[in-house]
């Protein structure tokens, strides 16, 4: 027995559904971000996210499966041309719902979708590698410095860290 | 179909209204600029000027949407 989709229903049907997702999934790569309901952004995340991993692959056979689902050849593109590029390197959760509050009207819980575009600023995953490279030049640094040098290596060091901590592993 | 026999008493009624009851709201409270303040969680806030004006909302230091 085939296990039923996450998340509530919408829609007046199953071909309802997957219109309205389609349709949502096209305003969000058109757009980047858009304002919907919760329940419509949590059912569309999945949806959203599958479809940018087809974009990621990059070949016709991928752009056709994608094609068969937004039916916008706009949106594909933008798809495969703009974003694919910038969630290279990023691994999954390619989308954020930041909750709004509630609609006027008919006081529905409303969210907002969005994709992130920004480059991906990794957690110091291989710590044992990174630890003993970063620690010397922090200790090092001077004290009358320090909140200058903090803010920098929240931004810097980390990608630096990967950087490194990939190079070792490629040559491992 | 089973009807009710008798007309139910005021006091049934009201005993059985009495447990209806509305749970406080969850508030996150934080501290800023020295004024403690309650907000609902995972939720945007909205980004004021000094005057009060609305700007933006806002999650997590990020803009998240125009007001």
């Amino acid at each position: 027995m085939p296990k039923p989709a996450k998340g509530p229903r919408l829609g007046g049907g199953p071909a309802h559904e997957r219109l309205l997702l389609a349709n949502l999934a096209v305003a969000l790569f058109t757009h980047k971000s858009i304002q919907t309901t919760e329940t419509k952004a949590k059912r569309l995340r999945p949806v959203a996210e599958r479809l940018v991993t087809f974009a990621k692959r990059g070949d016709l056979h991928a752009r056709r499966r994608v094609l068969a689902v937004l039916r916008n050849k706009d949106a594909t593109h933008e798809l495969f041309a703009e974003i694919a590029p910038l969630v290279a390197l990023r691994e999954g959760g390619y989308t954020r719902i930041i909750k709004t509050g509630y609609r006027k009207g008919d006081n529905a819980p409303m969210a907002v979708i969005e994709l992130c575009l920004e480059p991906v600023n990794p957690k110091p995953k291989a710590k044992k590698a990174a630890a003993p490279a970063a620690a010397p030049v922090a200790s090092a640094a001077p004290v009358a410095e320090e909140p200058e040098v903090v803010a920098e290596e929240v931004v810097d060091a980390p990608v630096a860290e990967v950087t490194e901590a990939a190079a070792e592993e490629k040559a491992e | 179909m089973a009807v009710p026999k008798r007309k139910q008493s005021r006091s049934n009624t009201r005993a059985r209204r009495s447990q209806w009851k509305a749970e406080n709201i969850q508030l996150v409270k934080s501290v800023e600029n020295g004024q403690t303040v309650y907000r609902l969680p995972h939720r945007a806030n909205v980004v004021t000027d000094s005057a009060g004006t609305e700007l933006f909302l806002e999650y997590k230091g990020r803009k998240v949407a125009d007001v």
